[in-house]
Order: structure tokens, then sequence, then C-alpha cells
């Protein structure tokens, strides 16, 4: 066990090698100089994370599903062509501008990209992304004379899921943290959106900041939290600023509570809340195994409660208007859902929708199907692919997982018929392989088994390589550690299963 | 532990008394219940990493890992059914295609350590996975005299890390990259000699594949060798280690297994790796004495030893007791180094008694 002052050194040192500008043998030794870290701590967890394990200047183009649809290789060629290192990096949550890219600073740089949307201003939806922004903070100022109790009961009404992925009642996660002996205790919002397909936390950040700070800060009040911690995605360059400007508000309307930023550093698992945890005590993203969950031991052993970006942000509009109010917006389950659309549609972008809305009514608010639509991911690359047969199946919780897929983060793709679902599944797999934390055997060796198989299948369009995918998807999903591994052979197992033909001898 | 939380579990349908704070893992070794395990190692706090220790929990939708799965009471686990065997014959087959495995058999490969891990294979019908080719790193131009880190036989289960964590609190090695590119490092990837690393040797031991192997051990198989339990003359601690002798010569020390003797599984860079004299040709294997003649002659140790207290003897007649003085060495017990004192000061006289430990 690392004494107090060695964990808080040991919190500092992926910043410290942020600002040497990465990982090399002598930023190590001045880190370790600094903080009294081990040097190979130091090493060890630098060169876990993309954005600092190869110092340089390079593009970063993304070659996600999306970004693949839209031309991302040819992109990539035409900038080494002109002279550009570049380097392929995982979907970088601007699918709605594919194909993705980031400037030597990790500036967004569009270089051809579509018109995108976003539900215009509607004063009757709790996020209301298109809407004005409210900095008066009155919603926290009720919750505060309601009580922590009163207001958890809200939240109960509501039937708020998390929005982050796995959709646990948000009120469950409060009264767990409040029971905790325990009197230090943190609140997390998560803002590492990373799941392919997925960049409803970005338009947040970017258009409603202070409603999530907002909920954040509800929370924290709620649950006896004195810090809040945000953990943003280092690619986020706009969406940071936007952030640090709303904080500048905040700060004064909700303390002494609290807010601290920490950045992400290029690891999608980081996004799994116990790996987020790790990172921001300095450590590897590798997950922990639960039990116990972080309501119970979480950010520095003490109860934490974690929320996505959206869950926040439906909090101030509960409080205000009611749980019943919340509750009635959905179809087929609570509230409202901010769905991602991309891929082969003709105005992505981030549209707020009664959750449990189809897929045909997603598109619809995104200006109609590009092309003849064949399949879809209704929830980011751990979702797997949907024939169209399902384009009116309500995109909830539930209905999406009878469907032995799953809403996740709601980063809706679709696919036209001009794309080859083997080289889909080839590109998500790709993702896995490259983001697996390679902790546990059936997901570090997983992903690249069956990246590698469906390689050789795309270019020998011969079925022998295939043979034993079934016996390792079905060990990836028992025997992983985290939902990463869980899932990660989701893609092929869903596309062989609804898209025989493409898996056929070639 | 006071044993106020004593309850029974049920292991495949037969009853045992656990107490709160037990892995399964723990209760069904004590038990002869066979779980097979590799990430585990009883002095380090469990990682759950290698699954092959999956078990079914009553209540549980997922296999739970029985190394670091906590008992409750009345808790019903089952280590052995349709599902866990499914489990491990994929598991074990996914971890040859990410192994060097030998021509023949294509199990996982030995290097004269014991490969649990080819071991736990034999116990399946391996499913034919082609290799995975993970491009692990390892430490080519890694110059220390003892320690070597193959790649190909590394299962990732980070028992070196967290032994040199956890035990040595060293820190030398460590996890790096991810997914399949993980391997074990140095920083820098630099040799262990320009490291905070002590060469005690643990890593190698803790390692389940031996990936982690002694340098200069012959690759000998454990069958090969005879083994003699003894005590480590190197200082006064008492570890107690197993030689490893073949054709009768010494070619490798370990430590008994963690738990069995006082050293838990542990050893020093003296003792484990500190060996080469015992062949060596210059080693004195008898005592000798210098004659007029200028040379040393062979002879016994009670000729030495009155040549030695008649040559003390005459310094302390012609110059005093205080001209003697008598250092005793840090190999010696405590018993040994009072002895040592009582001959200074009760053969000899003179206070000047030192032991070469305590500066
Ligand atoms: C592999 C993996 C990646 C995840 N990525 C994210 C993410 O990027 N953002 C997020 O909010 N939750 C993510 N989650 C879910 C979190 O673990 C956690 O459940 C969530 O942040 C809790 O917030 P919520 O209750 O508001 O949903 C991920 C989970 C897994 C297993
Ligand atoms: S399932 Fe994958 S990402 Fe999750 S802990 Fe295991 S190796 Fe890491
Ligand atoms: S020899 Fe000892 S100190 Fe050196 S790396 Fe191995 S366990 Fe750590
Ligand atoms: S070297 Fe051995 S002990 Fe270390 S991780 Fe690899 S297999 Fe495990
Ligand atoms: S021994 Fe339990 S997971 Fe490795």
């Amino acid at each position: 066990m690392l004494t107090h002052e060695a964990q808080r050194q040991r919190e500092r040192i992926l910043e410290l090698l942020e600002h040497e500008g990465g990982v090399t043998e002598e930023s190590v030794r001045r880190v370790h100089k600094e903080t009294g870290v081990p040097e190979a701590d130091i090493w060890g967890t630098g060169m876990f994370y993309t954005l600092i394990n190869k110092p340089g200047r390079r593009v970063r183009i993304c070659d996600g599903l999306t970004c693949q649809m839209a031309g991302a290789d040819q992109l990539s060629a035409d900038l080494e062509a002109k002279g550009l290192p570049c380097e392929r990096v995982s979907c970088l949550a601007q699918c709605d501008r594919a194909p993705a890219t980031l400037d030597e600073d990790l500036e967004l740089v569009t270089y051809h990209g579509k018109e995108t949307g976003v539900t215009p201003d509607d004063p009757g939806l709790p996020m209301n992304l298109g809407g004005p922004v409210d900095e008066s903070y009155s919603s926290f100022a009720r919750a505060k004379e309601l009580g922590a109790e009163a207001v958890i009961e809200i939240l109960k009404e509501s039937g708020l899921q998390g929005r982050g992925g796995a959709g646990f009642p948000a009120h469950f996660k409060w009264s767990s943290v409040l029971a905790q002996a325990e009197a230090e205790r943190y609140v997390i919002c998560n803002a590492d959106e990373g799941e392919p397909g997925t960049f409803k936390d970005r338009e947040i950040l970017l258009r409603q900041p202070t409603k999530m700070l907002e909920g954040l800060a509800i929370a924290a009040q709620a649950i006896g939290a004195k810090d809040i911690y945000i953990y943003i995605r280092g690619e986020f360059t706009n969406e940071r600023r936007s952030l640090e400007k709303a904080i500048e508000i905040a700060k004064e309307k909700i303390a002494p509570i609290k807010i601290h930023v920490a950045l992400g550093h290029g690891a999608y698992i980081c996004g799994e809340e116990t790996a987020l945890i790790e990172a921001l005590e300095g450590k590897r993203g590798m997950p922990r195994l639960k039990p116990p969950y972080p309501t119970e031991k979480g950010f520095r052993n003490k109860p934490t409660l974690m929320h996505n970006v959206e869950t926040a942000c439906c909090i101030p509009a509960i409080v205000d208007r009611g749980g019943e109010w919340f509750k009635k917006l959905g179809k087929t389950e609570a509230g409202s859902k901010l769905y991602c659309i991309s891929g082969h549609v003709n105005r992505p972008g981030v549209y707020e929708l009664p959750l449990g809305a189809s897929l045909d009514e997603l598109v619809d608010a995104a200006g109609g199907y590009e092309g003849n639509p064949q399949a879809f991911s209704p929830g980011g690359a751990s979702s797997g692919f949907l024939p169209m047969t399902y384009r009116d199946l309500p995109l909830d919780y539930k209905n999406l997982a009878d469907a032995g897929s799953m809403l996740g983060s709601a980063g809706v793709v679709v696919l036209n018929d001009s794309v080859d679902m083997a080289e889909a599944v080839k590109w998500q797999l790709i993702f896995f392989e490259r983001e697996s934390c390679g902790q546990c055997a059936p997901c570090r060796i997983g992903t690249r088994y069956l990246r590698r198989q469906v390689d050789q299948y795309v270019q020998l369009g011969d079925t022998a390589p295939l043979t034993y995918a079934e016996d390792v998807a079905w060990e990836m999903e028992e025997g992983s550690i985290c939902g990463l591994g869980m899932v990660a052979a989701k893609p092929l197992e869903s596309a062989q299963k609804h898209f025989p033909d493409a898996f056929k001898v070639r | 532990m006071i044993k106020s939380n004593s309850f029974t579990v049920e292991i495949n349908g037969q009853t045992y008394s656990a107490d709160a704070g037990e892995t399964v893992y723990e209760v069904a070794q004590r038990n002869g219940v066979e779980i097979p395990t590799l990430c585990h190692d009883p002095r380090l706090d469990p990682a759950g990493a290698c699954r092959v220790c999956l078990v079914e929990v009553e209540g549980q939708r997922r296999l739970q890992p029985g190394c670091a799965w906590k008992v409750d009471a009345d808790m019903k686990i089952q280590t052995e059914s349709d599902r866990i065997s499914r489990h491990r014959q994929v598991l074990y087959s996914m971890y040859m295609s990410d192994h060097r495995t030998d021509e023949e058999g294509g199990l996982p490969e030995e290097t004269g350590n014991v490969n649990q891990l080819r071991e736990l294979c034999a116990t399946i019908d391996p499913i034919p996975l082609e290799k995975v080719e993970a491009p692990r790193a390892a430490r080519p131009g890694d110059d220390n005299p003892y320690i070597e880190f193959d790649p190909e036989l590394c299962i990732l289960c980070a028992r070196c890390t967290r032994y040199c964590d956890e035990v040595e609190a060293v820190n030398a090695i460590t996890l790096a990259e991810r997914g399949s590119e993980t391997t074990i490092a140095t920083a820098g990837q630099r040799s262990l000699i320009d490291t905070s690393c002590e060469l005690c040797g643990g890593c190698i031991d803790t390692c389940p594949t031996g990936a982690l192997i002694e340098k200069k051990a012959p690759k000998l198989m454990p069958l090969e060798t005879k083994t003699t339990r003894t005590t480590c003359n190197f200082c006064g601690v008492g570890c107690q280690m197993d030689l490893h002798t073949h054709n009768n010569r010494l070619v490798k020390i370990t430590s008994p297994a963690p738990g069995e003797t006082l050293n838990d599984g542990n050893l020093c860079v003296k003792g484990r790796f500190a060996y080469d004299f015992v062949h060596h040709e210059d080693r004195l294997t008898e005592p000798l004495i210098r004659r007029e003649d200028g040379q040393l002659h062979p002879a016994t140790w009670d000729e030495a030893i009155k040549v030695a207290s008649e040559g003390m003897n005459r310094v302390k007649a012609k110059y005093g007791s205080d001209a003697l003085g008598f250092v005793s060495s840090s190999r010696c017990t405590i018993e040994e180094n009072y002895l040592m004192q009582k001959l200074s000061r009760a053969a000899f006289g003179t206070n000047n008694i030192h032991q070469c430990a305590a500066t």
C-alpha cells in the first residue's frame, strides 16, 4: 500500500509526462526525480497511453467504421503523399465529420464533411442541445432545498438509466454511495467518450456544459462529495475549452464543491469506470475486478459516484420538472435520449428523441438514408450489426438486448449496400485489438486472433480461417474481465448471423 | 485471525467450513479440491488476470475467478461442469496460440523451469488455433548476468512485476504497452543492471511458465536433476534453499515454495546466484599452512588451529592483548558471533571484537 503522499505523487505522473512531450528515458527520469515514483512504473504507465507513448508530431486520422466508409484510407494516403506523417487512430468521436482528422496540436480538421445537425431548440427537451444556456444554477439551489433524500426519490421516479452504456438505474448508485460509512466521497464525470460511432457527450460539452456541471453539482451535494472530477478524453481540444469556460462560472455557484479536470491520454478502455479510476490514480488503465464496485471503493478507494456526461446533463431538468415528467418523455423506456447517427445518412448528427425511437424515426431526423441501407450498428462497435428488418425496433436498452445487441451509448451507424460486411467487421475488430488493455488472456489473445482470421478471410475469400471463431468468441464473452472483451466478438458474431452471405467462400 | 466469522460453503456439493475473507481458491485448496491457477501467488494480491481459475458461483451470471472471489456464508460453488470444461479447453487453446509450442506434442515449450501452462494444456484436447504472433518486445541488449526474459513464453500474468513491487518493493520491472503488444519491460528497456533491480531472482521463481529463466543455468528439466534442501550460509538469516545437482555438479539454486520455509519462497542475489565458487578451481577445500619454504602446504584442522593460536599468543606475549583484534563474518549466525566475542574476550583478553555487518 502506498502512503497518502506517494499516492498523490503517483496521480501526477501522466500530466507531467504530457508536459514533457511524452515518454522518453529522460522524461521518465525527470518525472521520477520530481515525484519519487519508481521509474519502471512511470515508464509502464506512460507506454499504455497512445497520446504520450510515441513523442513526435503527426496528423491523426480516424480508422473507425464511419470514417473508413467515408474514405479515411484514401485521405491518409493523400496526406502521406504530401509528406505529412499520419497515424491511424481509434474513433475520434467526430463520426458526423468523417473522415475525422486531428492536426499535430490535436485540433480538429475537417477535410470533406456533410452537413451535420442537432435537434433544434425545444424548451420541452431536458438537454435541448440547440437551446439557450441557463447559467442561473437554479436547479442546484432547488435540489439543495429539497435535500438528498427527496432528490434521490425524484431521480427514482424519473427512471433515469445511466447513459454511459450499461443503462443502470442512476438512483441506485446514489443511494449506495450515500449508505457508505466512509465520509470522503467523490463524484466523477465520465467524459472519455470513445465508443466508435458515439459523439453525443461532445455536443453536450460544446453546447450545454453548464447543464452537465449543474447535474454533477446536484449529485455531489446529495451524496456529500466535496470534489468533482471530470475525466475528459485528451483528443477533445475544443470541448475542453468550452468546458473550462463553463467551469469558470460554475466555480462560484457551487462553492465549496470543487471541480477538477483530468485529461485522458489516449485509451478507449479508460471509459470503463474502474479503468478510468486507475488512470486518475496515475496507473495503467486496466479495469479492476468487481466487486468491490466504485460506489463502495472507487477513486482513492473511497465511495465514488460516476456518471456519464449525458446522465449528468439530464439531472437539472429532472429536479426542476419532476420524475414523472421526465419518465413520460420516453416512448418505451424513461426519458429522452441523445442518439448519434452517422454513416450513410444525409445529415449525421446528434438528435434528442424519446427513448425507444426506431431507426427509421432517427434517420428521418437526420435527413433520410443515403443510398440503399443494408445494416446498422445501433450502439457503437460493441453492439455489433443488425439488418434492416430491425428498422422499426425501438432503440432502447431492453429491446436491443433482447435482439442480441445493445443500446450502449446510442452511437448509431448506418451502412448502405456499397459496404462489404466482412470488411466492416474487420474495421471493428481492429478497434478492439488496439484498445484491449491486455490484462486478461481471453480478450488480449481473442481480439488479435479474430482480427487476423477475418483479415485472412477478406484477403483470401476462404472460410477455413473462421472455423474456430465461434469458440474463441464464446470464451471471450465468458472469460474476459470487463465489458470490452465480453463484447469484442459481437461485430463478427452478429454479422455472421444476420449476413451469412458475406461470409461464404468467395 | 479471530474466528468469529466462520461459516460453511458448498463446493461441488460438499460442505466445507470457511472464514470470512478467504477466497474460493483458499478454501478449495485447504480441502484438496483442485482449481487450476497461473497468475496466483499466495504472497501477492490476487490479479484475477489469467482466468484459468474461473468457477461457477451460484447467483452469479458470469464465471468468477476463484483466486479472488471471497466466500460468503452458504455460498455454492462449482469447480467442474460442462461450461467450465469448455472454458478451459478454449482458453488453454488460446494460450497455446500465443505461446511457443514444441515440435512433437504441440504443447507449450519448457525451458528448464516447470511450465505450468504446459501441464494444464496436457489435460485438454486442444483446438488447433492458428498462432496469433503477438508482437511482444524482448530486451535483447540486457546484459545483466543472471536473468533472461523470453516473451514467446510469457503469458502476462504479471506475477513477476507484482512480486517485484509487492514483495521486494523494488519496482524494477513493469507491464508496458497494451493489448497484444503488452510485455514485461524496464524503464527505457535498459538492462536490469542499470535499474533499481537487486537481482534477487524472485521474478524467475514466481514465473509460472519459464519465460523468466536463469541465464547461466543449463536448460535441464526438473526430472534430470537431484535436489538437496540446505540452509544458505551467506548470512545468518537462515534461508532454506534447494540445490539442484546434475552429474554431481551444482547447476541451479531455487527457493522452496512460498509458505514452506521461513524465507517464504524468497532468496537474495547471493543465495540464489552466487554459487560459482562451489566448483571453482581456486576454491580452498582444506586448511593450508605456509611453511618455512614460503609455500602453502595442506594440513589438518588441528594443525592449522594450533599454528594460528600459537601465532596469536606470540603477538599477545610481545605486544599485549589489545594488539589483537577479531572480526567476525556477516555470514555467521548470532550464536557464532557470540562465540567469537567469547574467544576474543575470554581466551585472548581483548575487547577488540567486531562484526563486519555492524557498520
Ligand atoms: C469498455 C467500456 C468502455 C466504456 N466507455 C465509456 C465511455 O466512454 N463513457 C461513459 O460514460 N461510459 C463508458 N463505459 C461505461 C462506464 O463503465 C460506466 O458504466 C459509466 O460511466 C457509468 O455512468 P452512467 O451510470 O451515467 O452510465 C464503458 C464501459 C466499458 C465496459
Ligand atoms: S476484457 Fe480486455 S479490456 Fe477488459 S480487462 Fe480484459 S484485456 Fe482488459
Ligand atoms: S530480480 Fe528481484 S529486484 Fe530484479 S526484477 Fe526480479 S524481482 Fe525485481
Ligand atoms: S515473465 Fe513470467 S511471471 Fe512475468 S508476466 Fe510473463 S509469464 Fe508471468
Ligand atoms: S489464478 Fe485466478 S485468474 Fe489467474
